[in-house]
């Protein structure tokens, strides 16, 4: 017999991850996906105690006969002192009816001592722009950069963005839980996210006198990189209200390697900290945050072409000549150095009638700097600095209610200093205000939401040509919005629907630049005259989950973008003396992106599990009806699992997934591209991962080998694929510890 | 309680207005690189005169291309021993920039590549490890005729080698020269 099913939030109907299923009579416990969803194979007939136990929940106790397969769902009432402490934590009220997905804490563990653009290339739909073997890009339904909204921990990530090898600040072991929202809908936190937003979410801090530790550390054998991670959390037993974590990481790594050659200088250094403190009182909590995280980035020596020819020699050579084929941890240069600093306050007043006011603070620093070869000086190529500040001021009625409300007021300040030995982006400072209010409304099985959002923002830009220095202003102010429903056909059937209106003032880069753009042997114009990016997007999405056998998700989306701001290709090049250089030019035209995501899971028996799923995309301008340059081509993946227990190895599972990126076909015929885009490839990926009992303490364990074949292959959306081929196997192992 | 939360928001709005001391509007000179943006080409004829032939970018990389470039006129069946020179100019402010590259000549090489016309280029100066540098070089003229001069400066660093083709490393710089030989 089977019994299974999904614990869900009395409240609101919402899945609860985490909540402990316990069959008293057996001792069998199941901790719950982030569906909410358990299942006990293999059980007799028979009467049951069931108990269903969740942090910030009361426990229930339920008597049941299992006479044959059942599916029971189960309902946990919030306790009245934690509802509050959980939504401090999740925002999840406010995009209900935008496709997203959570990635599993399996996937999540299975990526630690990655970047957080190949954590979050693991959700469908979602693929990296690279630059070389080290800098990882998210890019949702084909666009990225300014349309990807970045939360971390409830602060918008605000850095020099705009450059497609510009990889964003944040570690991943920051963070517990990474929910990508797929299509504009994420008013919240802000107009402009075109494709979407990422939202990057720590666990919440420990409470009721406990001390938790946990240690990381993992081995990736293709660079030779090594990571370690501490984290230490408490709310001490004498001052229970108070409780705070610190963490760190560090990472180091070599040389990449393809299956034919080393990569010279393609070497990484990373540390990190981050620290929070927080106190929860019965009429508020507040909690304060601090973060920098700090890298070293080489960039491989063969990319960095000087002009023209140099990059048609690379182009033409089967393996990188400008290359050195050893291994080496050194940094030289070109490399990029960037650090980036937050400090953030949240706080939360509970007003009457379960009303929330949540206050959010923030200041954000960023300084990037980029070296080319060395040549006349040992200063920066590129040295920017970038700082931010924040507030949002909200407030938030009660989520029990049939209608809860969300308003809010936002305001930002932004300010850029360049100080490198070249001119790149002019200094400048933003202004921003904002003001929200969104509303969700549920009856029956419908789940409505309806937002709007109104910005208004100054950018005021200071240049410098011969010693005269001349300011210019502009300002853009506009309306965006969301609608959504979900309709619950059944509790395990959702079906939902979205229409949601985004637009993006053009960023200073898109506006000012000028100049010869790092590593890209390209010289980059803008274009003072561009207009804002306004985008209308639909998206509907299918969900299924029966309770043990069937997942299936289908999601359809449709991006009509006006003013599509793109860098293309222009004539002629630019004359230096230092070659000829191509040219790019910022010019707007009218796009529709659509596409499909497919995912479908099943659960074979008690051991195996296999799942498939595909992301298509097609991306037009639909003024000349050409595709779009640089969109990710279509992909299809399948994966097996086999799980096992036994007294050493409680949850051991195996999985093999297979992936096949396709060919890019759809590429533009009137834009030249130096090569054509490379062949479709398929890589098979083995995963073992394990708790192992040792003694009270609990280690976790885990080893990958990516690249199993060890293939040799070119991605079309690395633009390094015109100097090198991408990595080979590597064995990553991976160990955590918790105290 | 509340005196703590003044003092976040205190330290915030500190580091804000911290912020804004950097001057933004103050902002560096679009025209100051630190790159080579004249070059000077001595010819010193053997028992005859020295000429010396410019190019020059002075905005540098991007904006207006290179302003000035002169056309090589050299004398026929004539020996020259050739000096190359570089430069920086910012806001009129010429430095002459040779000894930095000089110091970082094991990962330098200057390229001479005559197309259209016969001259034979040998690079008279070496680096430490006895590699060519080509800042001094001795140019043979044949006949007469017109024809370019590629001229290329190639940044090699961990590359360089004895007797590397033009294509070793990234061009620092790449020119074509006009020259007439008569």
């Amino acid at each position: 017999m089977v019994l299974s099913g999904v614990v869900m939030d009395a409240s609101n109907n919402a899945p609860l991850e985490k909540a402990v299923v316990e069959i008293k009579e057996l001792g069998l416990k199941f901790i719950t996906d982030i569906e909410g969803h358990y299942h006990f194979y293999n059980l007799c007939k028979g009467s049951y105690t069931i108990v269903v136990n969740h942090m910030s929940c009361d426990s229930i106790k339920y008597k049941l006969t299992v006479q044959q397969n059942i599916i029971q769902n189960f309902k946990l009432p919030h306790a009245i002192n934690e509802l509050e402490n959980v939504s401090v934590n999740s925002k999840r009220d406010l995009n209900l009816n935008t496709i997203k997905e959570v990635l599993s804490s399996k996937v999540v563990d299975a990526t630690r001592g990655q970047s957080l653009g190949e954590v979050l290339s693991r959700a469908n739909g979602v693929t990296v722009l690279q630059t070389g073997s080290t800098i990882f890009k998210p890019v949702i339904h084909g666009l990225h950069s300014q349309r990807v909204l970045l939360i971390n921990n409830g602060v918008r990530l605000e850095s020099q963005q705009w450059g497609s090898d510009h990889a964003p600040e944040i570690d991943p072991f920051i963070a517990e839980k990474f929910t990508i929202i797929k299509g504009a809908g994420a008013l919240r936190y802000g107009n402009d996210a075109i494709a979407g937003a990422v939202l990057i979410e720590p666990k919440a801090l420990p409470k009721g006198a406990q001390t938790n530790a946990e240690f990381n550390t993992g081995y990736f054998s293709n660079n030779r990189q090594y990571v370690v991670n501490g984290m230490i959390e408490s709310s001490p037993v004498k001052f229970p209200e108070l409780s705070y974590r610190l963490q760190a990481t560090y990472k180091k790594g070599g040389n990449a390697r393809t299956p034919n050659y080393w990569l010279h200088n393609t070497g990484l250094q990373e540390f990190n900290y981050s620290g929070a403190v927080g106190l929860r009182k019965e009429k508020y909590n507040t909690e304060l945050f601090v973060s920098s995280f700090n890298t070293d980035l080489g960039i491989f020596i063969g990319s960095h072409v000087g002009n023209l020819s140099d990059l048609q020699n690379a182009i033409n050579a089967s393996k990188p000549t400008q290359n050195i084929d050893a291994f080496s941890y050194t940094i030289g240069r070109p490399k990029q150095n960037v650090q980036h600093y937050t400090i953030k306050s949240k706080s939360q007043f509970y007003l009457p009638n379960n009303n929330k006011l949540n206050l959010l603070v923030s200041y954000q620093k960023n300084l990037r700097k980029e070296f080319d070869r060395a040549m006349l000086s040992n200063r920066p190529e590129l040295d920017l600095d970038i700082s931010t500040t924040m507030a949002d001021v909200n407030f938030e009625t009660a989520p029990t209610k049939k209608i809860s409300s969300n308003i809010g007021i936002v305001g930002m300040l932004q300010e850029n200093v360049w100080a490198g030995s070249r001119f790149f982006v002019p200094n400048f400072r933003t202004q921003n205000i904002a003001v929200y209010s969104i509303h969700n409304y549920n009856v029956n099985n419908w789940m409505f939401d309806a937002g709007a959002r109104f910005d208004y923002r100054h950018l005021r830009t200071y240049r410098n040509k011969s010693d005269s220095v001349t300011a210019a202003n502009r300002t853009w102010g506009n309306a965006s919005g969301t609608l959504g429903a979900t309709y619950k056909i059944t509790p395990n059937f959702k079906w939902l629907i979205n229409g949601a209106y985004a637009w993006r003032a053009p960023q200073v880069n898109e506006l000012y630049v000028n100049g010869l753009h790092h590593g890209t042997s390209s010289f980059e114009i803008g274009n003072a005259n561009l207009r804002s990016e306004k985008a209308l997007n639909f998206s509907t999405q299918l969900k299924y989950q029966t309770d043990s056998s069937w997942q299936f998700d289908i999601s359809v989306y449709n991006n009509f973008i006006t003013d599509f701001i793109n860098l293309i290709p222009s004539v002629p090049a630019t004359l230096t003396l230092r070659g000829a250089y191509p040219t790019f030019r910022y010019v707007q035209s009218n796009a529709v992106l659509r596409g499909i995501d497919f995912s479908i899971h099943k659960t074979l028996n008690r051991s195996f599990m296999a799942g498939a799923k595909t992301a298509l995309l097609w991306a037009k301008n639909s003024d000349t009806k050409e595709w779009i340059i640089q969109m990710p081509s279509n992909r299809i993946e399948g994966d097996i699992t086999y799980s096992f227990a036994n007294k050493i190895l409680p949850n051991a599972a195996i999985e093999l997934r297979y992936m096949h990126i396709m060919q890019q076909t759809r590429i533009p015929t009137s834009i030249a591209d130096y090569i054509p885009p490379p062949n479709a490839y398929s890589l098979l990926n083995l995963d073992f991962s394990s708790d192992v009992a040792v003694g009270k303490k609990q280690i976790s364990v885990g080893l990958t080998v990516v690249n199993l074949l060890n293939q040799t292959y070119r991605d079309y959306m690395n633009r390094f694929r015109y100097f090198n081929d991408e990595p080979g196997r590597s064995i990553n192992l991976r160990i955590k510890l918790k105290l | 309680m509340k005196q703590i939360k003044l003092g976040i928001i205190c330290a915030v709005f500190m580091m804000l207005m911290a912020g804004c001391s950097k001057n933004v509007s103050k902002p560096n000179d679009e025209n100051e690189h630190e790159a080579i943006n004249k070059i000077e080409l001595v010819f010193a004829e053997t028992g005859g005169a020295t000429t010396s032939f410019v190019i020059e970018d002075p905005d540098g990389d991007g904006g207006n291309p290179p302003s000035r470039i002169d056309t090589i006129k050299l004398n026929s069946n004539k020996q020259y021993n050739v000096t190359v020179k570089i430069y920086n100019i910012a806001n009129g402010v010429v430095k002459d920039v040779s000894a930095t590259v000089l110091m970082q000549a094991t990962s330098h090489e200057f390229y001479f590549i005559p197309s259209g016309v016969s001259v034979t280029v040998q690079k008279t100066d070496k680096d430490k490890n006895g590699y060519p540098i080509g800042f001094l070089s001795s140019w043979q003229t044949a006949g007469a005729g017109s024809g370019s001069i590629l001229f290329k400066l190639m940044h090699k660093t961990a590359l360089k080698g004895p007797n590397d083709g033009p294509n070793v490393g990234h061009s620092d710089i790449q020119l074509n020269l006009p020259i007439t030989i008569k």
